[in-house]
């Protein structure tokens, strides 16, 4: 019997942080632009957001173990999966997105990408929460 | 304005999230279909059912304190491994530890704290 309350409890740090990360890189690199390690900050956000797109897909696929494969549930679940699903469809777009574009991006396009990046983080931290909120809750 | 690099790669990227999010819908529909099969097939035991109680009393009055996983708090003992027996168990349930755990005598009947022992058990 595979344990997925702890399966899933620590796979989930993973996307979680590495998101967050890469998109604080992300606006770092922008804050600095004209600064050398601007691009090394885009590097760095570019394989934290593949990172964390990887690792999404083990946190999602341990969170639908331990609920039962319920993925619209219901209470605090359904608190929870609200900001899951649309967190994990953004990352997983923004990253397949970064592996076609790379680097080049045009302005319009990086802006674009940024808005986007921070949707995405605002809905990985309010799924962090509410999943904690189940946790403490005894769910 | 976009680049066609950046359109290809949006299409890209919005035609694998969308394949991967139904994908898993349908994935997560289908091992909760199995799952159901599974416990129509056997309906819980006895044992199972009074020890799915002890783990929501669990929840409900130890675990704030124990942990959520029994693993132990800031301020109460781990209970996963504990060498003491059922009866020693019900005890300290039921008269608490002075000053320092209280008593559940009057909040839960026998078969409550019985059913409580039974979860504890499962921990060890």
């Amino acid at each position: 019997m595979i344990p997925w309350d702890k399966v899933h409890g620590g796979m989930t740090h993973f996307p979680i942080a590495l998101l967050l990360f890469s998109a604080t890189c992300d606006f770092a690199a922008v804050a600095f632009r004209k600064m050398p390690f601007a691009r090394g900050l885009r590097t760095v956000s570019y394989y934290g957001l593949i990172g964390a797109a990887l690792g999404s897909l083990g946190a999602v696929t341990s969170g639908l173990a331990l609920a039962n494969g319920v993925w619209w549930g219901r209470g605090d679940l359904l608190f929870h999966q609200r900001f899951v699903w649309p967190a994990f469809g953004l990352l997983i777009g923004l990253a397949v997105w970064r592996l076609v574009v790379r680097d080049a991006m045009s302005r319009t396009g990086r802006c674009l990408y940024l808005v986007l990046m921070a949707l995405a983080s605002g809905c990985v931290a309010a799924a962090g929460y509410f999943g904690g909120e189940l946790l403490l809750k005894g769910g | 304005m976009l680049t066609s690099l950046e359109i290809k790669g949006a299409v890209a990227a919005v035609t694998t999230s969308a394949l991967l999010l139904s994908g898993t819908f349908t994935a997560a529909g289908t091992y909760r279909a199995h799952r159901r099969a599974g416990s129509d097939a056997r309906p819980p035991t006895a044992s199972e059912l009074v020890t799915g109680r002890g783990r929501s009393l669990f929840f409900r009055s130890c675990a704030h304190c124990h942990g959520q996983d029994a693993d132990g708090g800031e301020d109460a003992p781990s209970l996963r491994k504990l060498q003491i027996s059922g009866s020693h168990m019900t005890l300290v349930i039921r008269s608490g530890i002075k000053g320092e755990m209280p008593s559940f005598a009057k909040t839960y009947t026998e078969q409550d704290t019985a059913a409580i022992v039974a979860y504890l058990k499962t921990l060890n």
